[in-house]
């Protein structure tokens, strides 16, 4: 009876310590002794230290839905330089009341001095690094520093850094998340690219930001942008190639009419075939889309089976030259591929790949290409003709 | 008293021993070794899974209603017989530390890196001491039962979370980069987890239907190859194999990659849930073994007085790895595949199979036979 009544006890006392553990209290972290970083960013100096930046969400300052238009400021952005990453990051938590929590961190902003620098440190401790979100975008400063950046308010949102992570994930827009930036860094046939963040309004008092190039990465180091032309183009070929939009001169521009068709796509996709020829490889990317056409300004009525099949052809070659371009800019300008047509050979001829792997680098820059668009008018809109008068 | 169990515990026992574990710990190694050829690894480990599976509950049933501990010396005689008690007995002792180690750190480097270490082996400790003591094996058997489910409903969930993630290219090519030799190499950390069914020649004497549990066995091993399988092909998919061979835990990893609809991100809880109760199944299998074991190869009459004596030394072990590579990458490298997998899972198992098939000889030949085309 009694020893029953002492395993009784026994077992409540258990339960009870077990409960006690269960809690976790060493790792309790209260709201208010929280930081929250929306978005973080790191830079080179001129005098050659490393400067990490953070915004900073201030949870006081965001009024609730009902009394709008706080008064108070949202973000703030701290910063420190140090003369590595870890000395910065040092200096920084030195001027935190609060623990820096990356648990909300939406975006990662590189300065565009920093990456032509090169990125190892980061890669480092963004990889090992408990707190790293894999689903948070990283973006490369154009003409500015990534402090800059996160320093620019932005009017529709009360947090910068949710701006720049909510254009990124609109699908709308070239972006690249932080995961398949590591993957193409660590991928021998990969190289990596971002999208490029710029200031634009500079100095007046709507600065704001526009995300309208891609920034190109060769190895770790930065090598280059592309053209605000160009990304759509990029979006087709390596992101997410939803609603497309392109314009072409069909007809010369005279008094009336500008001569530009305008056509948003519906689908569209990309297929690369490689060959090897005696060691040496080849590529051919064949580019195929279907579209609606959103704007005509031109005397053709597309109605006509004709005229359409003629725009059909000018769009595809003049895709077809836009894509050559964009091809000579980065394969022969930057030489730096990020389309990962060493993933393709790796994947299509994998024994050649193993010969060619080494030396992949130097041989990407010379390798042809070929381009091919398949382009088909699907819609016209909600009109047949034109809702105005002929002249 | 406490000690009988059924068919259907066995297999949630071997299912979540196996699942868990083996997706947490021993994907990297075959990452490693195989790259995007791991899942040619994983299936090539379930074979080796389903032989031992196949071996012990063959063992089993020479010796029905009897454990390793009983047999071993009608066997192989009393002094060889306690050797190979011995070295059965060094596995179950060395494997509860390990995972208790693995346990805390995994705690500690993904959820809550500023717990001391002690505390987070002491609370499991105390939980599978408690789970024993309180249940023994039947205890144990019903835990498993009620949370092998969750455990594979989680993996699932987290599997279908990840479909708009899948990159099927990831997968390719196959077998060109790799060849046989690496795919086997990759496969021997997962299969000496997925082996965990040796573990049966111990408790097939508690089953209350004997006969029933090869079926029950071999089913959890197949079960769980198969969904190891499964994980591997979409971590494969879903991470690619330039960074994941550098991941302590890639599942975890791939389960931040979750974000649907967007309002369901950072889905990390989930995979904790799989891996604590995957944890405490796999603990308190082994220490009840280790318990019930010690106390029978030693003639103690109650073997719960044992769990008094082994809880504290398995909390002072743990403790004795200096880091996470000791703990995680050298325990499964230098024992568990060399050593344990080959001896214990394959080669005794193999031995008590033939020699006690012989040694049986004329007496039982016929039960035996009658069992076998069940």
């Amino acid at each position: 009876m009694n020893m029953s009544r002492f395993v009784k006890t026994c077992r409540c006392m258990l339960l009870l310590i077990i409960l006690c553990m269960t809690t976790g209290c060493w790792d309790r972290r209260e709201m208010d002794d929280l930081a929250l970083i929306m978005g973080s960013g790191i830079d080179l100096t001129d005098s050659g230290l490393i400067e990490v930046s953070y915004q900073i969400a201030l949870p006081t300052g965001i009024p609730s839905a009902v009394k709008s238009g706080g008064s108070q400021k949202q973000v703030v952005v701290i910063s420190a330089k140090g003369n590595d990453l870890q000395e910065a990051l040092g200096r920084i938590q030195q001027q935190m009341s609060r623990y820096v929590y990356f648990g909300h961190r939406e975006v990662f902003l590189i300065g565009e001095n920093y990456a032509r620098q090169g990125l190892n440190q980061v890669q480092d401790l963004f990889t090992r690094f408990p707190e790293t979100r894999y689903n948070s975008y990283v973006l490369t400063a154009y003409g500015a520093t990534a402090k800059e950046i996160l320093s620019t308010p932005y009017p529709m949102e009360l947090i910068p850094a949710l701006a720049i992570s909510k254009i990124q994930s609109s699908r709308q827009s070239f972006s690249v998340k932080f995961d398949e930036f590591l993957e193409a860094f660590a991928s021998p046939g990969t190289s990596p690219v971002t999208a490029a963040i710029r200031i634009i309004h500079k100095g007046t008092d709507k600065e704001s930001v526009a995300i309208d190039r891609a920034a190109v990465y060769l190895g770790n180091k930065l090598s280059g942008f592309t053209q605000p032309a160009e990304l759509e183009l990029l979006r087709w070929w390596i992101g997410d190639p939803y609603r497309l939009s392109f314009t072409i001169q069909a007809e010369p521009e005279d008094k009336d009419y500008k001569g530009t068709i305008s056509v948003k796509s519906s689908e569209s996709s990309v297929h690369v075939h490689t060959r090897i020829v005696d060691d040496h490889p080849e590529a051919k990317v064949i580019f195929h889309t279907v579209v609606k056409v959103v704007s005509n300004n031109t005397r053709l009525n597309l109605d006509n089976e004709k005229n359409r099949k003629n725009i059909e052809q000018q769009f595809s070659r003049q895709l077809q030259g836009r894509f050559e371009e964009l091809l000579t800019h980065v394969q022969k300008g930057m030489k730096s591929d990020i389309f990962g047509m060493g993933e393709e050979i790796h994947i299509e001829h994998p024994y050649s790949w193993k010969k060619i792997r080494g030396s992949w680098a130097e041989i990407f820059p010379a390798m042809p290409v070929q381009v091919e668009v398949e382009f088909q008018i699907e819609q016209l809109g909600k009109t047949h003709g034109r809702a105005y008068l002929e002249k | 008293m406490n000690l009988k169990i059924s068919g259907m515990q066995v297999f949630w026992i071997i299912l979540s021993m196996n699942l868990g574990m083996t997706l947490v710990m021993t994907l990297t190694p075959s990452l490693q070794a195989a790259k995007q050829d791991a899942w040619l690894s994983i299936i090539a480990a379930g074979c080796i899974a389903l032989l031992i599976a196949l071996l012990v509950t063959a063992v089993a049933r020479i010796f029905p209603g009897q454990n390793l501990i009983d047999y071993a010396p009608l066997v192989f005689g009393t002094w060889l017989g306690k050797l190979v008690i011995v070295i059965y007995l060094v596995q179950w002792y060395t494997i509860i530390p390990i995972v208790l180690r693995q346990f805390s750190d995994l705690v500690n480097i993904m959820l809550l890196p500023e717990t001391p270490k002690q505390f987070v082996i002491l609370l499991m400790v105390l939980l599978i001491a408690y789970a024993t003591y309180a249940g023994g094996i039947e205890g144990i058997g019903r835990c498993s039962e009620f949370l092998g489910p969750i455990i594979l409903i989680m993996v699932i969930l987290v599997l279908f979370a990840n479909s708009n993630n899948i990159n099927l290219k990831h997968i390719l090519p196959v077998y060109a980069d790799s060849g046989l030799k690496d795919i086997f190499r990759g496969s021997l950390a997962p299969a000496s987890y997925l082996g965990h069914s040796v573990e049966y020649m111990m408790f097939a004497s508690f089953l209350s239907k004997p006969r029933k549990g090869r079926a029950y066995t071999i089913w959890a091993v197949l079960i769980a190859n198969l969904i190891v399988l499964l994980t591997t092909i979409i971590i494969i998919a879903v991470l690619g194999v330039n960074l994941s061979p550098n991941m302590w835990y890639p599942f975890f990893e791939m389960t931040q990659k979750i974000s649907l609809f967007g309002f369901i991100d950072n889905f990390d809880a989930v995979p904790v849930v799989i891996w604590v109760s995957s944890v405490f199944v796999k603990l308190a299998v082994y220490f009840f073994l280790v318990s019930y074991g010690t106390a029978q190869f030693l003639k103690i009459k109650s073997w719960r007085i044992m769990i008094g004596f082994i809880a504290p030394v398995m909390f002072v072990f743990a403790l004795i790895p200096q880091n996470v590579i000791e703990a995680t990458t050298n325990y499964l490298q230098r024992y568990w595949v060399p050593i344990a997998m080959p001896v214990n899972m394959l080669g005794l198992p193999l031995l008590l199979l033939v020699i006690g098939t012989l040694k049986k000889g004329t007496g039982t030949a016929a039960a035996a036979g009658g069992n076998s085309d069940q």
